[in-house]
C-alpha cells in the first residue's frame, strides 16, 4: 500500500463512493480522491471546495463528523475520499448521512496496514511449515527390514538343493535402453546370435521412475523400490550414508557365500555405493566419464563370481557414434561369453547384460516417458539353451512401446539372481521370480519368493495376522489392500501345505498371484502416503495463499492493468500445475506469458506516447528477437526432446560460428575481469592475471570438448594447444577452479574488509563498483 | 538527466469513433449473417484443415477475401479516403476537437460499384503490408520458423483479411488513423473488435499445443487459426454490443 509521504505513520483507509443516492456515478475508473489531512477537514468541506450547500447538508455533515470522529479515535486516522467529480456536482446536495455512514462503515472493515502486515507474515510462516508436513506425509514410507537374509531364518522358505550357476558376470551399460540390444539398427549382432539360439534370454526389465543411476542400482541389487528420496542421495553421491554396503543385496549375499570373491571394473558410482565389497576394483570416475569410453576387457578368472560393470553415456540416440558404440559393447559381451563356453572353471557362469535405465530420444532420463523405463536384460549362458528355445531377433520395435519380448520389474532381478545361484532371496526384495527361468527347478522356488515377500508385506501391515481369521471367500471382495494381500496368501498357503499340492499348476498360479499383488501393492507409493498429513500440508498451503492474496490485493487493484496481468498470469500457472503435460512442458508457458507481455508493453508504450518513439520500437523489438532465439535454442521438455534445435542442431553445424561465440564470452570475462577483479592491484596486474586465468580456462573447454565431443572441433583442429592437449583434464580443472577462487578471495576480501572499517553506508552499491572505481 | 528536463512522452490523445454499420436493412442483417456464415463454413472444413493444413488454408483464401468483401461493401462504411493530416497535432495539444473520420461517408450512400474498387484496393492492402508483417510477429511469439513457414504465412493472411482488411476499409490509409491502430486506442465497434478477437483468439489457440493429449489437430497451425476465427467472432459480438465505444485501458 502506498502511503503520502508526510502521513506515513498513520493508517489509512480507502473507500470509494460508489452510489450517492442511489445515482451511480459513472466513471470507468475507480475515483480517487486526495488524502487530506483529517477527516473533520474533509467533511466540513474547509479543504475539498463543496460550493454547493444542500438543505439537510449541514445536519448530515454532523452526523457523519461524528461518526468519523469515532472511527478517528479508534486508530484509524485518515480516509481517503474517493470523490473525482462526485465531489462538485452531487455529493453537497445529495449525500444522505445514512448513505455516507454505510460507506464509512464498509471502509473501517477494510485491511489496515497493520492486518497486512499480520497476514503477509502469517503466510511466509505457514509456506515453510505447510511445506514440511506435506513431505513428511508425501515421502512415503518404506518398511525395510534390517540384517541379511539366511537359509535358517524359517521365513526364508528354506534352502533349495540345486543352484545351475555358480558364478555371474554382471554387465550394466548405462542408459541401454531395450531397443539399442533388440531392433534391427543395433550394433548387439552377436547377443542377438544368441538370444536367437536360446543361449540368451530377453527381457525388457520396466525400470520405475526416477530413472536415474542410483535409484536403479538400488533396485537391482535389493530388488525394493527405491523412491524418490533416492534421487537426493543420487546427487549426494560423496555422502557415505547413502551406501548400499549395509543392506541386504545380492552382493552382500554372494560375499557371504563360502568363497564369495567380487571384483568391479568401471563406474565408481558402485563403489561408492558398496565401499569395501569388492576384492579388486578398477574404477573410472562417472563425472569425467566422456561419451565414449573403452575399458580395456580381460577376463582374468581367478575370483569368483565376478561384477562387471561397464559404462557408456551416449549424448544423442539417434547419433553416428551410436551403433559403432554398441557393436563394441557387443564384443565384450562376445569376448565374456567365449571365455565361458571355453574355459572350463566357467562353465556354470551366468552372464547377466542389463541397462539400469533408458533414455528419451534427447539422450536424457530421469522420468518416467516409454524410451526411459524401458532398459534391456539379457540372462546369458549356454545352458539356458536347456530350458528356452530362442527367439526370434531382431525384432521391430513393438508399436509405440520399448517393450520388447516379456517385461518384467528391474527389481525382479535380485530374486532371480538368488535363485540361479542358490543364496538367500534379499530381505527387502520385492521382485518376483521371472517365470521365464523356472524351468531349472521342480519346486519350491516360488514359495520361497513368496514366503521372503510375506515378511515384508507383514512389516508394511503389522495390524494384520496373516491367518484364517481374515480369510473371505473371495480375494477380490476385500476391502484394503492388506486384506486382499492377506486372503490370496491364504489361498495359496492352504494349497503349497499339502504336500502333494505342491507343484500344481494351481499352487504355482496362486503362489506367482500373491506374489505379483504383493508387489504391486508395495511399490505404489501411494499406499504408503500419509493422507491426512497431505491434507493438512495442503489447508495450510491454502491458507497461506490466502492471506499473500489478501495482502497483495489492494496492491494488484491499485495498479490496475499491470496488476489484472501478474494476477492472470499466477491463476493461469497455478491452474497449469493440474495438467501432467504442462508441467513437463512449463517452458512454453514462460515464452507465452513473457512474449506476450513484451507486446503488451509494446502497445501500452505506443499507446501513451504522441511521439513515434522508435527507440523504444527497436528495443522492444530486438527483446522480442532475443527471447525468440532463447525459445529456439534448447529442445527442452518431453514432447519436442531430440528435435531440432540452435544448440545441439544449427551450432554443431556451424561449429565456426558456435567457438566465436565461446570467444566472445571469453574475452567479454576476462575484460571484466581485469577491470574489476583484485582492486587494490595494479591494473596491469589484474589484466595478466585475468588474461592467464581466461586463457587457461579457454584452453581446459577445447581439450575437455575434444575429449567429450570431438565433433565439435571437426576441420578446427589448430585450437588444440598440446599442453592443454596433454594434461590431464582433472588437474586442469582443478588448476582453474584454484585460480578462480583465489581471484575471489583477493578481490572480495579487502572490500569487505574496507567496508567494515570505513563503516560507511553506500546505499544501493555493490561491494565492488565503489572500490573498483577509486583504483581507476 | 535531472528530473526537470526528463522527456516525458505525451498522451495520445484518441480522437476515432466507433463505426457504425451502413443504415440499411439489407447491411444490418448481413453484418449478423456474416460471420455466422464464415463460422460454419469453417466448421466443416476443419477435417480437411487438420488432414492437409497448407493446402486447405491456401484453398480457402480466395472464398474468405470474397466473402470479407461482400460484408465490406454490403455493410460497412467506406472511408473518407485520403491521409488527412490529423487536426490534433497541426494545431498543438490544446485542440481537442474530435474529428469524425471515416463517418463522412455515411451521409452520402454511394453504388454498389463504387465501393468494390476501395474494397478490392483494402485487400491488396492487407495481403501486401498487414499479411507479411503478422507473419513476423507471429514468427516473434513463437511460430516455428524453419520449418513451417508457408504454415506462417497463410496463418497471418487469414488473421489479417479476418481482422485488418475492414480496418483498411473503413479507416483507409489515414496515418493518424493508423497511428492509433497500432497503439491499440481504437474504441471497440464490430470492426476493430474483430481485429482484436482475431490476435487474442490466436493468442490463446497456442494453449492447447503442449497438452499430451496426441491429437492430430494440436499440430501447428490448426489451433492457432481456430482461435483466430473463434476469437474474431465472439469479440466482433462483444465489440459491437457490449465494449461499443470503450478503449483498452493500459494503466
Amino acid at each position: 500500500m502506498r502511503l503520502p509521504g508526510p502521513i506515513a505513520d498513520s493508517k489509512l483507509l480507502e473507500f470509494q463512493v460508489c452510489d450517492v443516492q442511489n445515482r451511480r456515478i459513472d466513471s470507468p475508473k475507480p475515483l480517487r480522491g486526495q488524502v487530506l489531512n483529517t477527516v473533520q477537514n474533509q467533511v466540513a468541506g474547509k479543504h475539498g471546495g463543496w460550493d454547493a450547500r444542500g438543505p439537510h447538508f449541514n445536519r448530515n455533515i454532523e452526523k457523519i463528523q461524528t461518526y468519523a470522529w469515532e472511527i478517528t479515535k479508534s486508530g484509524q486516522h485518515y480516509l481517503t475520499l474517493s470523490t473525482g467529480n462526485a465531489r462538485k456536482n452531487y455529493m453537497p446536495s445529495l449525500v444522505s448521512s445514512h448513505k455516507m455512514i454505510k460507506v464509512i462503515k464498509h471502509a473501517s472493515v477494510m485491511s489496515p496496514r497493520s492486518l497486512s502486515l499480520l497476514l503477509l507474515t502469517l503466510a511466509n510462516l505457514l509456506i515453510p511449515i505447510s511445506i514440511f508436513i506435506f513431505a513428511t506425509g508425501f515421502f512415503p514410507y518404506k518398511p525395510f527390514i534390517p540384517g541379511r537374509a539366511t537359509f535358517q531364518d524359517p521365513n526364508n522358505g528354506g534352502q533349495l538343493a540345486s543352484a545351475p550357476f555358480d558364478k555371474v558376470i554382471f554387465m550394466v551399460v548405462d542408459a541401454l535402453r531395450s531397443d539399442f540390444v533388440y531392433s534391427p539398427e543395433s550394433g548387439f549382432k552377436f547377443t542377438q546370435a544368441l538370444i536367437r539360439s536360446g543361449a540368451a534370454m530377453p527381457f525388457t526389465a520396466h525400470a520405475t521412475s526416477p530413472t536415474i543411476t542410483m535409484p536403479r542400482v538400488k533396485a537391482i541389487t535389493t530388488g525394493s523400490i527405491p523412491s524418490f528420496l533416492d534421487v537426493i542421495l543420487n546427487f549426494a553421491e560423496s555422502d557415505t550414508t547413502s551406501n548400499l554396503a549395509s543392506q541386504d543385496t545380492w552382493l552382500a549375499q554372494l560375499k557371504d557365500k563360502q568363497g564369495g570373491k567380487l571384483v568391479m571394473y568401471g563406474d565408481d558410482t558402485w563403489l561408492k555405493l558398496f565401499p569395501d565389497t569388492f576384492l579388486r576394483v578398477d574404477g573410472t570416475s562417472s563425472f569425467f566419464v566422456s561419451a565414449l569410453i573403452t575399458l580395456g576387457i580381460n577376463p582374468d578368472h581367478e575370483g569368483s563370481p565376478h561384477t562387471r560393470s561397464c559404462l557408456t553415456r551416449s549424448t544423442n540416440s539417434p547419433s553416428p557414434h551410436m551403433v559403432p558404440k554398441q557393436s563394441e559393447m557387443d564384443g565384450i559381451v562376445e569376448q565374456i561369453y567365449r571365455a565361458i563356453e571355453t574355459e572350463e572353471h566357467l562353465h556354470s557362469t551366468l552372464f547377466v547384460l542389463c541397462g539400469d535405465h533408458g533414455m528419451n530420444d534427447a539422450g536424457n532420463h530421469g522420468g518416467s516417458a516409454e524410451g526411459e523405463t524401458s532398459p534391456a536384460l539379457v540372462f546369458m549362458s549356454p545352458k539356458l539353451q536347456t530350458i528356452s528355445q530362442g527367439s526370434e531377433s531382431p525384432v521391430a520395435l513393438p508399436e509405440a512401446t520399448f517393450s520388447y519380448y516379456n517385461t518384467v520389474e528391474q527389481s525382479d532381478i535380485a530374486p532371480t539372481l538368488a535363485g540361479l545361484l542358490g543364496f538367500p532371496i534379499p530381505l527387502n526384495n520385492l521382485g518376483v521370480f521371472i517365470p521365464d527361468l523356472l524351468g531349472f527347478w521342480e519346486k519350491g522356488l516360488l514359495l520361497q519368493n513368496a514366503r521372503q515377500i510375506l515378511n515384508i508385506v507383514r512389516g508394511a501391515f503389522p495390524r494384520l495376522s496373516f491367518s484364517e481369521a481374515e480369510t473371505l471367500d473371495d480375494c477380490t471382495l476385500a476391502m484394503s489392500a492388506g486384506e486382499t494381500l492377506s486372503c490370496l496368501w491364504f489361498d495359496a498357503a492352504s494349497l503349497v501345505d499339502v504336500p502333494s499340492h505342491i507343484d500344481t499348476a494351481a499352487a504355482l498360479h496362486a503362489l506367482t498371484r500373491f506374489s505379483k499383488h504383493a508387489q504391486d501393492v508395495m511399490s505404489s507409493t501411494a499406499s504408503n502416503y500419509n493422507l491426512s498429513r497431505l491434507g493438512i500440508g495442503i489447508g495450510l498451503a491454502a491458507l497461506a495463499t490466502v492471506a499473500g492474496t489478501a495482502t497483495v490485493s489492494t496492491a494488484l487493484l491499485e495498479t490496475q492493468a499491470t496488476g489484472l496481468w501478474i494476477s492472470l498470469v499466477f491463476t493461469a500457472y497455478g491452474i497449469m500445475m493440474f495438467a501432467t503435460s504442462y508441467v513437463e512442458e512449463e517452458q512454453h508457458f514462460w515464452y507465452w506469458v513473457s512474449s506476450s507481455w513484451l507486446g503488451w508493453l509494446l502497445l501500452k508504450r505506443r499507446n501513451a506516447a504522441t511521439l513515434p518513439g522508435s527507440l523504444e520500437l527497436w528495443f522492444a523489438a530486438s527483446l522480442l528477437v532475443l527471447l525468440r532465439i532463447v525459445r529456439a535454442w534448447n529442445q527442452t521438455g518431453q514432447k519436442h526432446a531430440g528435435e531440432p534445435d540452435i544448440a545441439r542442431t544449427f551450432l554443431p553445424a556451424h561449429n565456426i560460428l558456435l567457438w566465436l561465440l565461446v570467444l566472445v564470452t571469453y574475452l567479454d570475462v576476462i575484460q571484466r575481469l581485469s577491470r574489476r577483479a583484485v582492486p587494490w592491484a595494479s591494473r596491469h596486474l589484474a589484466t595478466a592475471a585475468s588474461l592467464a586465468l581466461g586463457i587457461a580456462a579457454l584452453g581446459f573447454k577445447v581439450a575437455f570438448t575434444k575429449a567429450d565431443a570431438p565433433e565439435l572441433l571437426e576441420g578446427l583442429g589448430y585450437l588444440c594447444v598440446r599442453p592443454f592437449e596433454q594434461a590431464s583434464l582433472v588437474a586442469q580443472a582443478r588448476a582453474i577452479f584454484t585460480g578462480i577462487a583465489i581471484m575471489m578471495v583477493l578481490t572480495s576480501f579487502p572490500a569487505v574488509y574496507q567496508r567494515v572499517r570505513g563503516g560507511r553506508e553506500t546505499k544501493g552499491r555493490g561491494q565492488l563498483k565503489p572500490i573498483g572505481k577509486s583504483a581507476h | 538527466m535531472t528530473e526537470t528536463t526528463e522527456a516525458k512522452p505525451r498522451k495520445l490523445i484518441p480522437i476515432s469513433q466507433p463505426i457504425s454499420v451502413l443504415p440499411s436493412d439489407i447491411a444490418r442483417l448481413y453484418t449478423h449473417l456474416h460471420p455466422i456464415i464464415i463460422l460454419t463454413v469453417y466448421y466443416f472444413c476443419f477435417p480437411y484443415l487438420v488432414a492437409d493444413p497448407v493446402s486447405v488454408l491456401f484453398k480457402a483464401l480466395a472464398p474468405l477475401a470474397h466473402l470479407q468483401i461482400t460484408y465490406c461493401v454490403v455493410c460497412l462504411p467506406q472511408s473518407s479516403g485520403g491521409s488527412t493530416p490529423s487536426p490534433t497535432s497541426s494545431k498543438g495539444p490544446t485542440t481537442r476537437k474530435r474529428v469524425q473520420f471515416a463517418q463522412s461517408a455515411k451521409s452520402k450512400p454511394t453504388s454498389v460499384g463504387s465501393r468494390i474498387t476501395p474494397a478490392i484496393i483494402s485487400l491488396l492492402l492487407c495481403l501486401s503490408l498487414s499479411a507479411p508483417l503478422l507473419t513476423v510477429i507471429l514468427i516473434l511469439f513463437g511460430a516455428p520458423l524453419t520449418t513451417h513457414f508457408w504454415h506462417n504465412l497463410l496463418c497471418a493472411t487469414h488473421i489479417s483479411l479476418l481482422g485488418v482488411l475492414p480496418l483498411f476499409y473503413v479507416h483507409g490509409v489515414n496515418a493518424r488513423m493508423w497511428r492509433e491502430i497500432s497503439g491499440a486506442c481504437l474504441p471497440f465497434d464490430e470492426v476493430w473488435g474483430g481485429l482484436v478477437g482475431a490476435v487474442v483468439g490466436a493468442w490463446l489457440g497456442a494453449v492447447p499445443i503442449p497438452l499430451d493429449w496426441d491429437r492430430e489437430w494440436q499440430k501447428w497451425p490448426v489451433t492457432i487459426v481456430t482461435g483466430t476465427y473463434l476469437g474474431w467472432f465472439v469479440f466482433r459480438f462483444a465489440g459491437e454490443y457490449f465494449l461499443r465505444g470503450k478503449r483498452i485501458e493500459f494503466d
